[in-house]
């Protein structure tokens, strides 16, 4: 906008073809796109994608829908042993979630800038810490715990509380940086040390919104565990894996429907208990 | 916190109303309080009483000897970890494409102020944005392996049906939100429905869009290393592979080519986020 008023006002000069992006722009803009484009091409041609069967994708999808995975067998997720799994998610999820907001909260302390009690060692720590934690999917960290120890929902509680970690101590540690600094300033004036700046400074403001991502996070990390039994971390998504590999596909809409329908559940709960936490500031 | 906002609800609150309303809602926090703690205990008596097997996990210093395992790094497999690593980038670099292009459908009919046709088109889009999200990308990447064989492509289409849900939902309250002036104005100059979307609509949004597909892209890059597990190629099919043949510091080195490949993509993501901003 503010170009086309530059124009209107240079127009009875010189008589211009107007454009949207003047030189320097314009180069850097199609310069962009040519990467991008010649960037696909070459990743389309080094992964070796047929391209041309994207098209019958949809028809072959909905024929594999309908004729192999179609009637999903209900009878198979009203068994008592399955309701006990999803049980078992639910309680992995809760506790994996709960360890892991309960250590991010210190890691986010540690790890924002502004209020960290020691810039130097701590936060390069914390941070790095994070991103660890974040950049290893959920299934690698269920993988590495079942083989350290075994099968059972232990791992999978503490894949879970990894995920977490990675996942809150990044949004709380943003979430901090964000605060007025007045109130830290004047409980330091007043001789606190980190601990009370944290306790009386940060806290009181934050609170509302890390009591939202910690349930945020419980949505999440609910999502990840339908799945982390899938390498033997307990919960349904070993009878996932096992009717996958025995090609029952009945069985295996019926756990799809059934995680579907449990996500959007929680998904339900977790926008419910958000808007009213969030009300009750 | 709460006595101001009573206050200023209305006027004649008189003390003991204001009382009585605080310690009903004390009583239900108490009562959330007390249903929370009983939940962690019952959790924690099913999953790590019930459900462990201490002897199979042994002492602690057992525990440690296992953790030893993985401690190194196995030079040798570094050059046959680029292949890998240069895979799963393009993974998902093009599976979050795909996902942007399958998103604007979703986009379009999603967004209530654009949609259609709103008792059909509305639900539909809403629903499909839900049931990306909820299925996670393993099983995603399982649906698509049994549709179009193992290979690269089951992961690509596995990372864009499942970074559809987040960028049609946050892109379609974009659109919800932009500022209906520019609108108004195409209206009024005769544009038709499609004109209003290409001239007013889109530059408004573009940004906003362009800001989440590259936050998506971050966590594909993470997603995309695990496709390997059910056979959509890159760094997962070497990171089971190492497993399986019990190269612990091998695993490590997987890890660390991980870690090293998020890195690039959250530093990227962060400076491009910027300069659009």
């Amino acid at each position: 906008m503010s170009q086309l008023h530059q124009m209107s006002g240079k127009s009875d000069a010189t008589k211009r073809e107007w454009s949207r992006f003047k030189y320097p722009q314009s180069l850097y803009k199609y310069g962009i796109t040519l990467g991008v484009v010649l960037f696909i091409i070459y990743s389309l041609h080094y992964l070796n994608v047929d391209l041309s069967r994207l098209f019958g994708i949809f028809g072959r999808l909905g024929d594999l829908l309908a004729n192999r995975y179609y009637p999903p067998d209900i009878e198979y997720i009203k068994d008592a042993d399955y309701i006990g799994s999803i049980i078992e998610t639910i309680q992995m999820a809760y506790l994996g979630a709960l360890f892991g907001i309960l250590i991010s909260i210190f890691l986010g302390w540690f790890a924002a800038y502004n209020v960290s009690p020691s810039r130097r060692y701590l936060y390069p720590v914390a941070r790095v810490v994070t991103m660890l934690f974040r950049s290893v999917h959920e299934m690698i960290w269920a993988i590495l715990f079942v083989t350290i120890l075994g099968f059972g929902m232990l791992p999978g509680v503490l894949a879970l509380t990894m995920f977490s970690v990675g996942f809150a101590g990044k949004l709380f540690a943003e979430e901090i940086e964000a605060i007025h600094m007045g109130e830290v300033e004047a409980i330091r004036a007043m001789g606190g040390n980190h601990l009370q700046v944290f306790v009386y400074g940060v806290v009181p403001q934050v609170r509302v919104a890390l009591t939202g991502i910690a349930i945020y996070t419980w949505d999440v990390a609910f999502r990840a565990a339908t799945v982390v039994g899938f390498v033997g971390a307990g919960g349904m998504g070993w009878y996932l894996k096992r009717n996958v590999m025995q090609i029952e596909t009945h069985r295996t809409a019926a756990i799809l429907l059934s995680i579907l329908i449990l996500v959007i559940i929680s998904e339900f709960i977790s926008a419910w208990a958000r808007n009213y936490v969030s009300k009750a500031k | 916190m709460t006595v101001e906002a009573i206050d200023s609800k209305a006027a004649p609150l008189k003390l003991e109303d204001i009382v009585r309303n605080r310690t009903r809602k004390h009583r239900w926090h108490l009562a959330f309080y007390i249903l929370a703690l009983v939940l962690i205990g019952w959790s924690i008596k099913a999953t790590i009483i019930d459900d462990t097997d201490w002897e199979r996990i042994g002492t602690f210093s057992e525990i440690l000897k296992s953790v030893s395992q993985f401690i190194g790094i196995d030079f040798g497999l570094i050059p046959d970890l680029l292949g890998p690593t240069i895979e799963t980038f393009m993974i998902a670099c093009i599976g979050t494409l795909l996902g942007l292009v399958i998103c604007i459908p979703a986009i379009w009919f999603g967004a209530l102020n654009v949609t259609p046709f709103k008792p059909v088109t509305y639900p539909l889009a809403r629903i499909a944005m839900t049931l990306s999200r909820s299925i996670h990308e393993i099983v995603w990447a399982l649906i698509f392996v049994s549709a179009v064989g193992l290979g690269a492509f089951a992961g690509i289409l596995a990372i864009a049906a499942r970074s559809l849900g987040f960028i049609a939902k946050m892109s379609a309250e974009a659109v919800e939100n932009i500022d209906r002036k520019p609108v108004e104005a195409i209206r009024a100059m005769g544009g038709n429905n499609f004109q209003v979307m290409l001239y007013a609509i889109l530059p408004q949004v573009m940004p906003v869009i362009l800001g989440i597909v590259i936050f998506e892209w971050e966590i594909n890059i993470r997603r995309s290393a695990v496709l390997g597990l059910v056979g959509a190629g890159g760094l997962g099919l070497v990171f089971f592979r190492q497993m399986h043949t019990f190269n612990y510091p091998g695993v490590t080195t997987v890890i660390l080519a991980i870690f090293c490949l998020v890195l690039v993509g959250e530093i990227t993501s962060h400076y491009s986020r910027k300069a659009l901003i």
